[in-house]
């Protein structure tokens, strides 16, 4: 009918128009976005330059200040991290970065040895054995954990766990004795329940059976503490660990920064490893166990292979958080620029070095351009990794595509 | 803890108005006349201190407001040079650099003026028996250069003759870059280099707020941040005299580890101050000013000192007004 095309038309061109200003706004965005990443780097490694290549007013800081120890150096810790007190005297430079960059990768790694086991069997358990209902009110209160800011875990970490772990130092190392073997043995127990327990609990409700031995343990761990120590250290773990293992204890030490900053990384890393798991259709799931499968080598070699490429992005995305995290780090590390392998000293990161110092280095000047460089390394770390994570996932995801698993 | 929240957000700007319209009613006549904002850009340690100034201003003459923005020391000078501001708090002298760059902009030297004394204070746990230290001592506990003369490092506190507590002295201190840092180095280490086992903290609350929970701990702060929680050690001196950090002591300079705080301000010679900059510095340097100084844990300065300021400033000499 010729009377009733033009609103139509008119409508249609109206749609197509709506159409392309979208298109062409969330092309503007996206562009803007890589304009903006990109702007960063160049904006850090233009200001970084004159560290290099000195211009008239700045004078250069020589590679092996940056990265090489100290030479003729008597004391022990050859890597420094001393900009303020050796910037513009005739001393030599203590500007090495070595020591910052190792404090950020063992935090990052303390915590991401704490996070990925809990969330990665939090997710495996949740999204395969869980019943929907108790899963349906886990979810929503890990997501809240990841909510929470950072500044409040680096308080709590910094200001109560810290100083509770020192004094209680014994109860925390016969928590980790009975928890681990103590839990799996409820884990054990649980199957032996007579059937008729059994049916009252089914498997999706098995996690609340470890609430009370969970507590149990805690408690039993505390009652066992003094006796353990007495027993294994005699009487002061603290100072066993000085005299027999060479050990000093900070109050605010690398596992302490592990657990809080694991527990902010936790949340993050289960989300996307839980939706990676349940992404897997239950057609391949169902195929193994028909097959004769058990839930745990249908869980082992079935599901997680098919979610692989959305675990390790979940434990990348993780890892990238955890060497950028900065008021975590700030708080409860100490931030005491140390380089040991002892977990129990405290550490100093690169993001923590770049927000307590930024403030107080004058623009332009050589402290300045060298907080820069530092935060250009974090920049570059973490496009690396998301990078590799970014190239792994494609790789795993077209392995497994034939399997019909999703990511 | 107040003091970390800060310094989250201490890379952008603290901007903190002042206002006090309640003051209103109580406007003097002859004050009516003065009006306008001061500007001021510097120290976190003197927010406090500036702002009740600010406030004391604003009531004497409630057409003024002070705008201030606390950042750290080391703001001030670039803002004194860029002309944003004209006043600058400071928690220590400007240096070398920062005097040239002034003077190359605008080509005579920023005006300084002495407004409170602070002190560093030397402090452990509470339940720690140890009464004063000796600045070797110091030094030997702090840095692992060990330049005021001490023959070894001072790790365990065994080694000061105590038997309690026991273990490794754990130290701790304010982040580098920052006047008290600087400050401390200059003094208690003689120039010397920290041991990087020093905990650095973002303030002196929390550098009191650690050494307040564990009793193996030493660390130095401001003056007005002492707690319950903590004892002051007292200085011994190499002739064997000690030094409480007193109000006294810190007047009179027997306390080493004592400094002056600083307002800077940017005021050709020859001219005369503008209005409202006259009554601020007019202000600070009455009894009124300095007993708020004393309110915030501070130290007045001597009256001496103060009638010497003054005068070299060509403010009233009067006091009858206030």
């Amino acid at each position: 009918m010729p009377d009733s095309s033009s609103p139509t038309s008119v409508r249609r061109r109206l749609r197509q128009g709506r159409d392309r200003l979208a298109t062409v706004l969330v092309t503007a965005g996206g562009i803007g976005v890589i304009a903006a990443l990109l702007a960063i780097g160049v904006f850090l490694a233009v200001e970084v330059v004159p560290l290099f290549w000195p211009t008239g007013t700045t004078q250069a800081v020589s590679q092996q200040a940056l990265w090489l120890p100290m030479e003729g150096s008597a004391d022990p810790a050859r890597y420094r991290w001393d900009p303020t007190t050796t910037l513009g005297t005739d001393e030599a430079a203590r500007v090495s970065l070595v020591p910052l960059a190792w404090g950020t990768l063992e935090a990052a790694a303390w915590a991401l040895l704490i996070a990925v086991p809990l969330a990665l069997g939090a997710a495996a358990h949740s999204a395969l054995f869980m019943s929907p209902r108790l899963r349906s009110r886990l979810k929503p209160t890990l997501e809240l954990m990841e909510a929470l800011p950072g500044v409040v875990i680096g308080f709590v970490a910094g200001l109560v766990l810290a100083p509770w772990v020192e004094r209680h130092l014994a109860d925390v190392l016969a928590m980790l004795v009975l928890l681990v073997p103590g839990l799996l043995l409820a884990g054990g127990l649980w199957s032996r329940l007579p059937p008729r327990l059994q049916q009252a609990m089914p498997l999706g409700w098995a996690g609340l059976w470890l609430v009370p031995w969970l507590l149990l343990l805690l408690s039993a761990a505390h009652a066992l503490s003094p006796w353990l120590e007495a027993w294994a250290f005699g009487g002061d773990l603290r100072h066993w660990l000085e005299v027999r293992l060479g050990l000093d204890v900070a109050v605010r030490n690398a596992i302490i920064v592990g657990m809080a900053m694991g527990f902010a990384v936790m949340p993050s890393v289960y989300a996307l490893a839980e939706d990676a798991l349940s992404g897997v259709p239950r057609s391949l799931a169902e195929g193994a166990q028909a097959l004769g499968a058990t839930r745990w080598q249908t869980l082992w070699r079935v599901v997680l292979p098919a979610a692989s490429p959305g675990i390790f992005s979940a434990v990348m995305i993780g890892a990238g958080r955890a060497v950028g995290e900065t008021m975590i780090v700030l708080m409860a590390s100490g931030n005491a620029a140390l380089m040991t392998w002892n977990p129990l000293d405290g550490l100093r990161s690169l993001a923590a070095t770049i927000a307590i110092e930024l403030p107080e280095a004058g623009p332009g000047g050589l402290h300045y351009r060298l907080l820069l460089l530092a935060a250009l390394l974090l920049f570059v770390f973490t496009f690396l990794v998301n990078t590799l994570a970014e190239l792994v996932r494609t790789r795993l995801r077209r392995r497994y595509r034939r399997l019909g698993g999703g990511a | 803890m107040s003091a970390i929240l800060r310094h989250c957000f201490a890379s952008s700007l603290l901007l903190v108005m002042l206002g006090a319209p309640q003051a209103q009613a109580q406007a003097q006549a002859q004050a009516e006349e003065i009006a306008g904002t001061l500007g001021a850009v510097g120290s976190d340690t003197m927010a406090g201190l500036m702002l009740r100034w600010g406030e004391a201003l604003t009531r004497q003459h409630p057409g003024i407001r002070l705008q201030l923005q606390a950042s750290g020391s080391a703001s001030a000078p670039p803002a004194l040079v860029a002309g944003t501001t004209r006043l600058g708090p400071m928690s220590r002298p400007m240096n070398e650099a920062e005097r040239r760059a002034f003077i190359e902009r605008h080509g005579y030297p920023p005006r300084q003026l002495a407004v409170a004394r602070d002190a560093l204070v030397v402090v452990v746990h509470r339940h720690n028996p140890l009464e004063s230290l000796g600045h070797r001592e110091l030094d030997a506990i702090f840095s692992d250069s060990r330049r005021c003369g001490a023959s070894e490092g001072v790790l365990r506190w065994r080694q000061l003759g105590l038997d309690r507590p026991e273990g490794r002295i754990r130290l701790h201190g304010r982040n580098a870059a920052s006047g008290t840092q600087g400050l401390f180095r200059r003094i208690a280490l003689c120039d010397g280099h920290f041991r990087p086992e020093v905990n650095e903290h973002p303030g002196s609350a929390a550098v009191v707020a650690a050494v307040a929970e564990d009793p193996r701990a030493i660390g130095y702060a401001g003056l007005n941040h002492l707690t319950p929680g903590v004892k002051a050690l007292a200085r011994r001196e190499a002739e064997g005299v000690r030094h409480f950090p007193d109000p006294e002591a810190v007047r009179r300079g027997d306390y080493a580890l004592s400094r002056d705080l600083y307002l800077y301000l940017n005021h050709p010679p020859g001219e005369s101050l503008p209005a409202a900059e006259r009554a601020f510095l007019d202000l600070v340097l009455s009894p009124a000013g300095q007993s708020i100084v004393e309110e915030l844990g501070f130290v007045a300065l001597p009256e001496a000192r103060r009638q010497r300021q003054r005068q070299r400033q060509g403010l009233v000499l009067d006091e009858a007004g206030r």
